[in-house]
């Protein structure tokens, strides 16, 4: 017996009609605005080499990648990322080019879940990488960009979350120097386990950031809280990366994002390579994660080319699925016409067609060998006109019943 | 918008449960007595709405990591063993025991170079917790009393909850070294969290003061 021949792989899908509308409508906006921001399309390969994404990155840990080997037995994976892909293409062919470098991309990323988590093991992501440019401009720039590709998807109200990774780190460096005493820090933290945390905190040394760092957890929201968060910082690179983000904050708040953006100052990325601002971004009616970026500038490191970066990627998936739930997105209209050829006629019913879709009129031949056939189907298939192609031309509107 | 959701482990957290919304002076007479339906409406002092599902414990975790339930109340024991991306905010200090290794009385576990076979209801705390100690075993997984599988020579020790220790006591077993404890959780979805930030935080500090109260 063959098995496997029916279903698909668990986490995947087959999309139909309003399904595909849908994700195409979000990935065309997303790509328009991208290209309209000066941002070019890059495409990189769906399956790299395993040791581009060993790194020990406890996003994509190497369980969680799907593997395969290639007729020399190297170890491949099929893409779960696209950020390192697109590094290495600018450190390796792109060395010469203006700086800086503006790429964005819309393809998917694979990952290998727990099964029947009901999570997807290919996502459709798009994103922007913008490459060799450090400081605030750039950051502000790819905030606004992250909060207008969730605007112009127009899937509801959303939450651009901000935060710093150098916040974070510095205080817990602060606080103990073994780096797995870190980690747990950091962990709960991310987790906004305060119990947790708490205790743990317990068993170190009492310090004015220890009492800090108990409450880090909670200091999400708006500006209110920056101001909590100031008199109580007395680290100066926290202190270095509370300004910033005030000051991030306060440009967003002036392109009139108030309303939209919250700064989580307990935000603690878990992707390793991000080294400055970070983000995430959420819209109403979807609990999963649907924007996600930040600044890396160590990353090009890695393929001996030191440039600083920042970029972002959209879960397509997700905000496509919100708008189906929403009923936003309609199946594909039937074609206008059903170009029905009598015997003998039918390539002058391809020319026909020709015409008509050079005027943009949608129309499909007809295969069927009698009218009463041809006229069968476009009724179930709701197509409102049969046009029909003989030494004279002929319209039955099926609507009307009419004969034109 | 539709009411904040919390999905509530079934059984003996769901009991707890229903006494720490009582304290808080939650109208809970719909869950108390809940018939047939499978969403069920809490009424706060205030009069504001939320709904309550109950469901088994790895469920829980699953709405949760979904968005289709806001908060839950799940054991750190579930939580443990499946893991996933959400807040854990409160330790709820109520549904407590702890998870630890046993093995039977007569029987020295960490002596001797074979490689011990370990059964579990849950692998995966037993796996970590193995690799932390830098142990190499066997895990088996098994589905109910575990405290059976040393009697039977399945295996050489178990991983499981222990709260008295009495079972394990009729079962001629003895703990060799606790693991950690476990306690009920308040958990919260991510994007909820930011998304709803005042309903859920006011939640949470209503959960939290009197949870403390409670403890005290």
């Amino acid at each position: 017996m063959r098995r496997n021949i029916r279903v698909t792989p668990d986490g995947t899908r087959d999309l139909l009609f309003e399904e595909c509308n849908a994700r195409r409508q979000v990935e065309q906006k997303l790509s328009r605005l991208f290209q309209l921001r000066g941002f070019s399309e890059a495409m990189t390969p769906g399956i790299e080499f395993y040791d581009l994404f060993d790194s020990g990155n406890p996003v994509i840990p190497a369980e969680k990648m799907y593997k395969m080997t290639d007729y020399k037995g190297r170890l491949l994976v099929m893409r779960p990322d696209s950020t390192l892909p697109i590094a290495r293409l600018v450190a390796t062919r792109l060395r010469q080019a203006p700086l800086p470098i503006r790429l964005y991309y819309t393809q998917d990323v694979f990952y290998q879940n727990h099964s029947l988590s009901g999570r997807n093991d290919q996502e459709f992501q798009a994103g922007v990488e913008l490459i060799g440019c450090k400081g605030d401009k750039s950051d502000i720039e790819v905030l606004a960009l992250a909060a207008e590709s969730l605007k112009i998807c127009n899937a509801g109200d959303f939450r651009l979350e901000i935060g710093h990774v150098g916040f974070v780190m510095s205080l817990v460096e602060e606080i103990d120097e073994n780096p797995d005493v870190q980690d747990l820090i950091k962990l709960h933290i991310e987790n906004k386990n305060y119990a947790a945390l708490g205790s743990l905190l317990d068993t170190l040394k009492p310090s004015s950031t220890a009492q800090f760092l108990r409450n880090l957890p909670r200091l999400f929201g708006g500006k209110e809280v920056l101001s909590a968060a100031a008199p109580l910082c007395t680290n100066p690179q926290a202190r270095e990366a509370l300004d910033y983000l005030n000051m991030v904050y306060g440009k967003l708040c002036d392109l009139g994002l108030s309303n939209h953006v919250i700064i989580d100052l307990g935000m603690v990325h878990k992707n390793e390579y991000y080294t400055g601002v970070i983000f995430r971004g959420f819209i109403e009616g979807s609990g999963d994660v649907v924007i996600s970026g930040g600044r890396y500038d160590t990353l090009l490191q890695r393929f001996g080319c030191d440039l600083p970066a920042t970029g972002f990627g959209v879960n397509v998936d997700s905000i496509t699925k919100i708008k189906l739930a929403r009923n936003e997105v309609k199946p594909p209209f039937p074609p206008e016409f059903l170009v029905h050829a009598e015997s003998g006629f039918e390539t002058e019913a391809l020319k026909r067609i020709e015409e008509l879709i050079q005027d943009g009129v949608c129309s499909e031949f007809s295969v069927f060998s009698s009218l009463e056939e041809a006229r069968d189907y476009a009724v179930k298939r709701k197509i409102p006109k049969i046009l029909i192609i003989s030494d004279t031309e002929k319209i039955i509107d099926l609507n009307s019943g009419e004969m034109l | 918008m539709r009411p904040i959701r919390i999905a509530v482990t079934k059984g003996r957290l769901e009991k707890n449960t229903l006494e720490l919304f009582d304290r808080m002076g939650f109208d809970t007479t719909e869950l108390s007595d809940k018939g047939r339906k499978l969403i069920l409406p809490v009424y706060s002092p205030k009069g504001s709405v939320f709904e309550v599902v109950l469901a088994k414990a790895a469920d829980v975790i699953t709405y949760v990591n979904h968005g289709v339930c806001d908060l839950g109340v799940v054991g750190k024991d579930t939580i443990a063993e499946y893991g996933g991306d959400f807040y854990e905010v409160v330790d709820l200090g109520f549904g407590k025991c702890r998870f630890a290794l046993a093995a039977p009385n007569d029987t020295d576990f960490f002596n001797g170079y074979a490689t011990k076979t370990v059964a579990s209801k849950y692998p995966n705390v037993a796996r970590s917790y193995f690799e932390s100690k830098g142990m190499d075993v066997r895990i088996i997984k098994i589905e109910g009393t575990v405290e059976l599988t040393p009697l039977l020579g399945l295996s050489d020790a178990i991983v499981d909850l222990v709260e008295t220790g009495r079972t394990l006591k009729e079962n001629v077993l003895k703990v060799v070294e606790d693991i950690m404890p476990v306690s009920a959780r308040l958990i919260v979805n991510i994007a909820c969290m930011k998304l709803r930030k005042l309903e859920i935080e006011g939640f949470i500090k209503k959960v939290e003061e009197y949870t403390s109260v409670s403890a005290n």
